[in-house]
């Protein structure tokens, strides 16, 4: 049983009703699986899309959840669905898992930003400009020829920068990172 | 838009949703596709001219019974293949009880003294049966088709060849009035044959149709 299913179902049997404050409280917390489920399988834009598609959704097909069946399932079946949907229209194969509802409720977004505050964290140990090229490089998907062009760098001293920075933080990580965790 | 607004929206728009609206939903929009079907049958083919004397007759109730089952018990898939997550696995397998009874009783047709076994499987009509029940069959696959649209597939193939499988049923079930066969070995190959197309070619459709 998912952790959630007693919470979110009481919150959906509310809004069923009527309860626009339970509907709200309902849709923000799927939101945030759902962004972290769609962040994992397709990119950013794509992503923030299908979070708002899946809520959409929710809210006109749902007279099609079945009390007596569990709420997380159902969810996770139509986040399945537009997920597939999307593949589809990119012309991608794909396979998902059918009775999965772990993978969807396991993650919320919470996680996430843990990880990016790791990352940030990292990146401050690197001087000011090398910051900025990796973050624009490696987290943020600028061109190697933009970065180029907007700080005069020659588009291969612009690689190894970043190269030597990704290597040296790597070492940080390995020689003693763990220290300030 | 932000996701935070919509959500504020989608709540400020909220109704209450009925208790069963959706079975409501289902039953009315398959009761005009048999409607549909019924007129198909009596424009283009007719009601069997021995209509009153052979509603009492053994054959027909065989027919009658087989076909309703079939329908009946794929309602109760269909109503699941429109909601997420839903069970499947059980009341598939009550499918296989209307398979059964004919099977069964087209083997003690066959097994008895004297039978003719030829006759028995072929009929007068094996050649049009299946085709015509298919032909009975799509104005129910397209009510079918139409108002799973409206609930939420999520396996579009799978949910076609459920409003197939239904929609046979319920075809075979109108056809019944028109064709004139009463034998259980009959009915349980060409009757058989018919609601199958019909489920394949609702699995055919499904991946195109059922879209939302």
């Amino acid at each position: 049983m998912i952790a959630q299913e007693a919470q979110y179902r009481d919150w959906m049997l509310a809004a069923l009703m009527g309860d626009a404050g339970a509907y709200r409280m309902l849709l923000s917390g799927l939101t945030r699986h759902l962004r972290s489920y769609y962040a994992r399988r397709l990119d950013a834009g794509a992503a923030e899309d299908a979070v708002q598609e899946t809520l959409i959704a929710i809210h006109t097909r749902r007279a099609t959840y079945d009390p007596a069946l569990p709420f997380t399932a159902w969810v996770y079946g139509i986040a399945r669905y537009k997920l597939i949907d999307e593949y589809r229209r990119n012309k991608r194969r794909a396979t998902v898992p059918l009775d999965e509802a772990g993978e969807l409720f396991g993650h919320d977004d919470a996680q996430e930003a843990i990880a990016k505050r790791d990352v940030s964290k990292l990146l401050a140990k690197l001087p000011p400009a090398k910051r900025e090229l990796v973050k624009d490089i490696k987290l943020d998907g600028v061109s190697v020829a933009e970065v180029a062009a907007r700080t005069g760098l020659s588009e291969s001293a612009v690689k190894v920068t970043v190269h030597r920075a990704i290597k040296s933080l790597g070492e940080d990580v390995k020689e003693g990172g763990d220290a300030d965790r | 838009m932000r996701t935070d607004d919509l959500i504020g929206q989608l709540s400020a728009n909220l109704e209450p949703v009925k208790r069963g609206a959706i079975g409501r939903l289902l039953l009315g929009t398959i009761l005009i596709g048999m409607i549909g079907s019924a007129v198909v049958m009596l424009g283009m083919l007719g009601l069997r001219h021995d209509f009153s004397g052979a509603m009492m007759s053994f054959g027909m109730w065989t027919k009658l019974a087989y076909t309703l089952a079939v329908a009946v018990f794929a309602f109760f898939l269909l109503e699941r293949a429109g909601r997420p997550g839903a069970d499947m696995y059980k009341p598939a397998l009550l499918m296989a009880l209307p398979v059964l009874y004919i099977v069964l009783l087209a083997i003690i047709q066959l097994s008895a003294p004297g039978a003719d076994k030829h006759g028995l499987m072929m009929g007068h009509s094996s050649q049009v049966c299946a085709p015509l029940v298919l032909l009975t069959a799509l104005p129910t696959l397209a009510a079918t088709f139409w108002v799973l649209r409206r609930l939420a597939p999520t396996r579009l193939t799978m949910a076609g060849a459920i409003a197939g499988l239904f929609a046979g049923g319920a075809g075979a079930f109108v056809y019944s009035f028109h064709c004139t066969e009463g034998a259980a070995p009959f009915i349980a190959i060409w009757y058989t044959l018919g609601i199958l197309a019909t489920t394949a070619l609702g699995a055919l459709l499904g991946r195109h149709f059922l879209r939302w």
